[in-house]
C-alpha cells in the first residue's frame, strides 16, 4: 500500500508533472485563506479530488494508465492532501469534540458492567482471542492521518468479526445469522476496544476520548466519495450505528433489568468520580493510543509511574525500537514542534514578556509530508 | 432456524476482482445495486441471500461473501448484469432505530418474515410503513414470506402476504432458504424491476 504513495510522489518529482503540482500546492494554500469548516472543507476537497482525476486521467504521465493505476495515484493524493490539512479538517469543532467526549464518558461507564449477553452474544461467539485482534485493529485508527488509512482499520477490524463468525458457522455448523450477530459483536468489540485503552495506562487515560466520532466524521467528509461504497461503506456504517447505539443507549436497550441498569450505571458514575480524570488534549489523546497499539516497549512502560511522564519512550533504548516505532516518534516529534512553535510565538508576542524564547530552526515544519514519510524528504518540487 | 444445512464454501472468500473495486464504473450494461434486507432476527434473512449467492454457478462471477455483507453478479436475459451489493440488518429491536442507516441510498429494499410467525409478519408491515416515509421514493421493495417449506406451522396464509404486498405496490414471494424453492426467482424478480436511470 505504501508503494503506491512512494509512487505518487516519484510522479509528481517528475518535472512533467510540474502543473499537477503547482494544483496541488495553491488548492492547499487557497483552502487556508477561509476559516475552517468541515462541510466547506468537505465539499472543496471532494470537488478538488474529482477535478485532479480528470486531469490525471488527461496527463501525459498517465497515458495509457490502466484505472488502477489512476486509482491509486488518486489514493496518493488524497494521502498527500489529507496529511497537509489534518490539523484543519481533523476533529476541528467544538462540536465534535463535544460528542467524542460524550461518546467516551458513556463508553467508561458501559465498560465497567457490560457483558456479551447484555447484547445477546451468544457464549459460542464469546473468543476473546478474536475480539482482541479485532479490538487492535479498531484502535489503530488513531494512527493514520489519511482517511484510506482510517477506513482501512474499520474495514480490518469488521473482518476479524466477519471471520470469527464464518469460523464458527464452518467449525461447529452453526447456522450464519448475518447482521443479527455482527452488529452485537462490533458493539461490543468497539467499547472493550476502549477499555484496552483503560488497562494499559493509569487512570488519567480512561479519559480520552479514543475519538470515534472524529475519526467517522472524517471519514464520511474526506474519503473520496468513489471510494466509500459496497463493503467498506457497509462497514462503515456499522462503526456508525454502533457510535449511535451507544450514545442512544438506554435502560431499554439492553438485555437487563432495568433498575439494575440504573444501578449499574450510578456505581459507574460514582466510581469515575472517585478517580478524577484531567482530561488530555486530542493530541495528546492520540499518542497515548497509537503508543497503546504497538505497545513499544511494552516492558518499560511499566516505569512510567516512576518516571513521572507519560511518554512511554522514556527509557526506551534505541535497539528497542522498529520502524514503527520512529514513524510515531515522527509524529510526536513534530506535534513537540508545533507546540513549541506557537508557544513560543505566543511569548514572543505576549506585551509583558521580556523573554525572548529561540524557535527551534526546523525548515518547513509545516511540511507534514517530508516528516511523516521521512526518508530522503520526498517532498513536492516547485514549492 | 430453516436455513440449509450445507457448510459454507471455504472457498469462497473475498473474490471481488480490482476491476470491479476500481474503476469498474457501473454503466447502463452493468448495474451495481445497493440491496437492503429487514425483518426480525431469526426469520431467514442471512440464509435467504447465502442461498443465492452460493447457488449461483456461474464461474466467471464475482462474489463476496462475508457474514452480513455478501455481493453477486447475475446476468440477465438482455445481456446487462446486476451485481447485487446486500447489506443485511440486525433485526432485534434493540437495533430498529439505527436502520435508516443502512436503508439510506438503497435501490432495493427485501423485507422478509417468517411464514410461521404472525409477529414477524407485522414487523414486516412496520419496515415497509419506515420504508415508504423515510426511504428513497423510488425504492424497488419486495415483501418474502421465508420458511415457505413449513406448510404445517404456516400461520401467514399466502393471500395475506399477496394482499399486503399489493396494497403497497410491493413484489411478493415465499421462499424456502432450506430448500432454495424460488431463491433465484426473487433476485432475478427484481433485477427486472430496477429502474434503469436510478440503480447507482
Amino acid at each position: 500500500m505504501e508503494a503506491n504513495f512512494y509512487d505518487f510522489l516519484d510522479r509528481m518529482r517528475n518535472p512533467a508533472s510540474l502543473d499537477l503540482v503547482r494544483s496541488i500546492k495553491s488548492f492547499i494554500v487557497s483552502i487556508s485563506f477561509y476559516a475552517a469548516n468541515p462541510e466547506n472543507d468537505a465539499k472543496k476537497l471532494q470537488d478538488f479530488f474529482s477535478t485532479m482525476e480528470a486531469a490525471i486521467v488527461e496527463h501525459p504521465l498517465w497515458e495509457a494508465a490502466t484505472a488502477q493505476e489512476i486509482d491509486s495515484a488518486m489514493e496518493g493524493l488524497e494521502k498527500y492532501v489529507m496529511t497537509k490539512l489534518f490539523s484543519r479538517t481533523f476533529s476541528s469543532s467544538p462540536e465534535d469534540t463535544k460528542m467524542d467526549l460524550q461518546v467516551s464518558e458513556k463508553i467508561q461507564l458501559l465498560q465497567a458492567f457490560l457483558k456479551p449477553e447484555h447484547v445477546d452474544i451468544p457464549p459460542f461467539l464469546c473468543n476473546e482471542a478474536s475480539w482482541l485482534l479485532a479490538e487492535k485493529e479498531l484502535l489503530k485508527i488513531n494512527a493514520f492521518k489519511s482517511p484510506r488509512e482510517k477506513l482501512l482499520c474499520i474495514v480490518n477490524c469488521c473482518k476479524v468479526i466477519n471471520n470469527l463468525l464464518l469460523n464458527v458457522s464452518m467449525s461447529e455448523n452453526r447456522v450464519l445469522a448475518g447482521a443479527d450477530d455482527f452488529l452485537p459483536l462490533l458493539i461490543f468489540v468497539t467499547i472493550k476496544a476502549s477499555s484496552s485503552l483503560c488497562h494499559f495506562a493509569d487512570h488519567s487515560i480512561c479519559a480520552n476520548p479514543p475519538q470515534l466520532h472524529s475519526n467517522l466524521r472524517f471519514i464520511q467528509l474526506y474519503r473520496r466519495q468513489a471510494k466509500l461504497v459496497s463493503e467498506a461503506a457497509y462497514y462503515f456504517t456499522n462503526l456508525v450505528s454502533t457510535k449511535s447505539f451507544i450514545l442512544d443507549l438506554n435502560a431499554k436497550s439492553l438485555s437487563m433489568d432495568e433498575i439494575v441498569f440504573e444501578e449499574n450505571m450510578k456505581a459507574a458514575r460514582q466510581k469515575n468520580k472517585l478517580t478524577p480524570k484531567e482530561p488530555l488534549s486530542a493530541s495528546e489523546a492520540m499518542k497515548i493510543s497509537q503508543d497503546h497499539e504497538y505497545q513499544v516497549p511494552s516492558e518499560k512502560m511499566q516505569d512510567k509511574e516512576t518516571s513521572g511522564s507519560n511518554y512511554p519512550y522514556m527509557e526506551a533504548e534505541a535497539g528497542d525500537l522498529t520502524v514503527r516505532d520512529v514513524e510515531i516518534l515522527l509524529s510526536t516529534y513534530k506535534d513537540v514542534v508545533a507546540k513549541y512553535t506557537n508557544l513560543s510565538r505566543a511569548v514572543r508576542r505576549h506585551p509583558f514578556s521580556k523573554t525572548e524564547i529561540p524557535v527551534p530552526r526546523v525548515e518547513g515544519t509545516s511540511d507534514t509530508l517530508s516528516q511523516l514519510v521521512g526518508t530522503g524528504a520526498p517532498s513536492l518540487p516547485g514549492g | 432456524m430453516g436455513c440449509s444445512s450445507s457448510l459454507p464454501d471455504r472457498s469462497s472468500g473475498r473474490l471481488v476482482g480490482p476491476n470491479l473495486e476500481n474503476g469498474g464504473a457501473p454503466d447502463s450494461k452493468n448495474l451495481r445495486v445497493k440491496l437492503v434486507l429487514l425483518g426480525d432476527s431469526g426469520v431467514g434473512k442471512s440464509c435467504i441471500v447465502l442461498r443465492f449467492v452460493r447457488g449461483q454457478f456461474d464461474p466467471t462471477s464475482k462474489v463476496t461473501v462475508g457474514a452480513s455483507f455478501l455481493s453477486q453478479t447475475i446476468a440477465l436475459q438482455d445481456s446487462t448484469t446486476v451485481k447485487f451489493e446486500i447489506w443485511d440488518t440486525a433485526g432485534q429491536e434493540r437495533y430498529a432505530a439505527l436502520a435508516p442507516l443502512y436503508y439510506r441510498g438503497a435501490a432495493v429494499a427485501v423485507v422478509v418474515y417468517d411464514i410461521t410467525s404472525p409477529e414477524s409478519f407485522s414487523k414486516a408491515q412496520y419496515w415497509v410503513k419506515e420504508l415508504q416515509k423515510h426511504g428513497s421514493p423510488d425504492i424497488v421493495m419486495a415483501l418474502v414470506g421465508n420458511k415457505a417449506d413449513l406448510h404445517e406451522k404456516r400461520e401467514v396464509s399466502v393471500q395475506e402476504g399477496i394482499d399486503y404486498a399489493e396494497k403497497n405496490g410491493m413484489f411478493f414471494i415465499e421462499t424456502s432458504a432450506k430448500t432454495a424453492d424460488n431463491i433465484n426467482q426473487l433476485f432475478e424478480e427484481i433485477a427486472k424491476r430496477l429502474p434503469r436511470s436510478t440503480a447507482q
